[in-house]
């Protein structure tokens, strides 16, 4: 979107259309001249949070929230050690506290809670598994072995197909070629008229050309076969109104909404002239929300109907 | 797992190609054979494989999942392994752009009724569920051999009903998409979805594209020179929008010179549908209440719709599908130059 703009510079993606916003381990972005700029020895400090940072770190930003970002970036590395799967654990239960307690790592990390404590166990696991996660690794490797014979299938199969191509046009222009060599010929041999010949030439590339006028197969201006008069058989139209079990209360239209209390009529006219222009109508935010609120209010799970009943 | 589930499915046919996925014909072996359309997202590079699934592909999950409407592509089934996933669909037969391209069928006003009322009812579902289409055009009306229409490729579908969110204006195809996208319109409505359905209704009456411009510019100028320059009256706020650009003022044609065939009540539908300010124009409900369904003729049954006259194979024989057509034909599958990354 147009709106990108680097924090430190302020360029935005419209005056410099080849802007691109890099991120570091902490997640605030910055352009490529700013980084240029300020980590021409290497290293320094964020401008945004101070934490010294590596200029080989920078990478292009891949999520516009920052924090989300950072998350991903902390993710990626916990995950390079902790790389246990279900395979490793002996019951289900162990396997899920142990993805547990790296959600809690990668949370404490990307939000800053405990960090030397969390680091402190990222370390002492990675001391007290070091066979597993090595071996893992080179299990991961094998996924990787997956991924990278899929990608050649699918460049395969594009060649193929490439090649299916290039064949039919060399056959079509060998075709082209021969039907001109036929005109020729007949011209020099044949008694008949030139425009004759000619006309019966062009009516036969015509017919040729036709049968691939269209990549859907049919061909411009194909005449409908003879068919018996098909009987044509109608509907009775009805309008039928949408039905949506929300098992909960109905969310009215607006003016029983009005009636209700749940917005004024000024409220519902409050937007921007251009979201206005837009087609977005405040009403859509009211009655989606009022909606996500009351939707499975009058649930009742099997059980509870039953003791209801006394059954 | 995946590996058993993707065997479920055994392939019949290649039925075509697109930019994000190649669409395969499939018996489901565990359904009483169904036939179904398998459409297996394309990995691509490494570095898209990293990032896990496709955007596309994991938007129309996310949304398929949680619906169901006759009117409306089902999703059966999704399977895969790390960034290998396929999309298991109801499988059509056609779609309306075959049928209006195909020039020895005859649309009946009844035919029309028809297809237009089951669009209408798939998008009024969409829409009482808080989805936009995006991406309304003939290509994405999937038909099958019983002349049930559904709309399909959900790859640009998003929720909406949510404030301060902001939306990209690049979607629908050109020639589909609505005044209020073409000039950026950061926040919009249901509108987007009922203009591109009213310029497949006028297609549907004229046979060719209603507006087709080459650029987005251009599209403009057609749709004014088509509708006649709209009026701040006729749009209040829409010189605020922010790609907002003053056209030459012109009359436009009254729609009854441009649809010489259609009757008055087809007409006001046209016209209602052809509102320029979003929020004057009619909704998919509103649409169907109105005049032109009710009266005759009636819409035709769905078995009596026509069928195009090519028997369905050779339409999707390989051989016949080039690459890089500007429209393309296969369930499914949709335009690739209109994808985006958000």
């Amino acid at each position: 979107m147009d709106d990108i703009q680097c924090p430190r510079c302020k360029t935005t993606k419209y005056r410099n259309p080849s802007l691109k916003l890099l991120v570091n381990v902490c997640g605030h972005p910055l352009c490529h001249t700013c980084v240029e700029f300020l980590f021409t020895r290497g290293s320094g400090p964020c401008p945004e949070c101070g934490i010294s940072l590596r200029k080989q770190k920078f990478r292009l930003q891949t999520f516009e929230d920052s924090y989300i970002e950072k998350e991903v970036d902390i993710r990626k590395r916990i995950l390079k050690d902790f790389n246990k799967r279900e395979e490793d654990f002996l019951t289900l239960a162990e396997y899920n506290d142990y993805l547990e307690e790296v959600e809690n790592i990668v949370f404490n990390l990307t939000n800053e809670v405990d960090v030397e404590e969390t680091n402190r166990k990222v370390e002492e696991y990675r001391r007290a598994n070091q066979e597993i996660i090595t071996r893992n690794r080179s299990k991961l490797s094998k996924d990787e072995e997956f991924l990278s014979r899929l990608i050649e299938d699918e460049k395969m199969q594009k060649e193929n197909w490439n090649k299916f191509i290039q064949r039919e046009e060399a056959e079509n222009e060998e075709q082209k070629k021969k039907r001109k060599e036929a005109l020729l010929e007949e011209l020099t041999t044949s008694t008949l008229s030139a425009d004759k010949i000619i006309n019966a030439h062009k009516k036969e590339e015509k017919e040729v050309k036709r049968q691939t006028e269209f990549s859907t197969g049919i061909s411009v201006g194909a005449r409908l076969n003879v068919k018996a008069e098909v009987k044509i058989e109608y509907e009775q139209y009805s309008y039928i109104p949408i039905e949506r079990d929300m098992c909960g209360p109905e969310v009215g239209e607006e003016e029983e909404l009005l009636d209700l209390g749940y917005a004024t009529r000024e409220s519902l006219e409050m937007t921007k002239p251009s979201d206005k222009a837009g087609g977005y109508r405040p009403l859509y935010h009211l009655q989606r929300s009022l909606e996500d609120a009351f939707c499975g209010l009058f649930f009742h799970s099997i059980q509870d109907s039953a003791m209801d009943t006394g059954l | 797992m995946a590996a058993e589930r993707s065997k479920r499915y055994e392939k019949i046919e290649f039925l075509g190609e697109g930019q994000f996925a190649t669409v395969y014909k499939a018996r489901d072996k565990e359904f009483n054979d169904r036939i179904v359309a398998v459409k297996k997202i394309k990995i691509g590079t490494r570095v898209e494989a990293e990032d896990g699934i496709n955007r596309t592909a994991l938007r129309e999950i996310k949304i398929l999942q949680e619906i169901s409407h006759p009117n409306v592509i089902g999703l059966l089934d999704v399977f895969g392994r790390r960034s290998n996933v396929s999309l298991v669909f109801d499988y059509m037969h056609f779609d309306l752009e075959v049928i209006i391209k195909d020039q020895s069928v005859i649309f009946l006003p009844s035919h029309i009724k028809n297809y237009l009322m089951q669009t209408l009812r798939g998008l009024e579902y969409l829409h009482a569920n808080w989805i936009l289409h995006r991406d309304m055009k003939p290509n994405n009306l999937l038909i099958n051999n019983d002349g049930v229409l559904k709309i399909g490729d959900f790859g640009l579908a998003k929720v909406f009903g949510s404030p301060d969110r902001i939306y990209t204006h690049q979607v629908v195809t050109r020639w589909y998409r609505s005044p209020e996208l073409l000039y950026g319109a950061r926040q919009y409505g249901t509108g987007v979805d009922i203009w591109a359905t009213a310029c497949i209704l006028a297609e549907l009456l004229l046979r060719v594209p209603f507006v087709a411009g080459d650029s987005d510019l251009n599209q403009l100028s057609k749709i004014f020179e088509a509708l006649g320059t709209p009026k701040e009256d006729d749009w209040p706020e829409m010189t605020q929008l922010p790609d907002y650009i003053e056209f030459k003022y012109q009359e436009g044609t009254p729609l009854k010179q441009i649809f010489t065939a259609a009757g008055q009540d087809l007409l006001d539908l046209l016209e209602s549908m052809f509102k320029f300010d979003p929020l004057r124009r009619c909704t998919a409900a509103e649409a169907l209440k109105m005049d032109y369904f009710s009266s005759n003729p009636q819409p035709t049954a769905n078995s009596s719709l026509p069928k195009p006259t090519q028997p369905s194979n050779v339409l999707k024989e390989p051989n016949i599908i080039k690459p890089g057509m500007k429209r393309k034909l296969e369930p499914g599958e949709s335009d690739p130059c209109k994808r985006l990354l958000f």
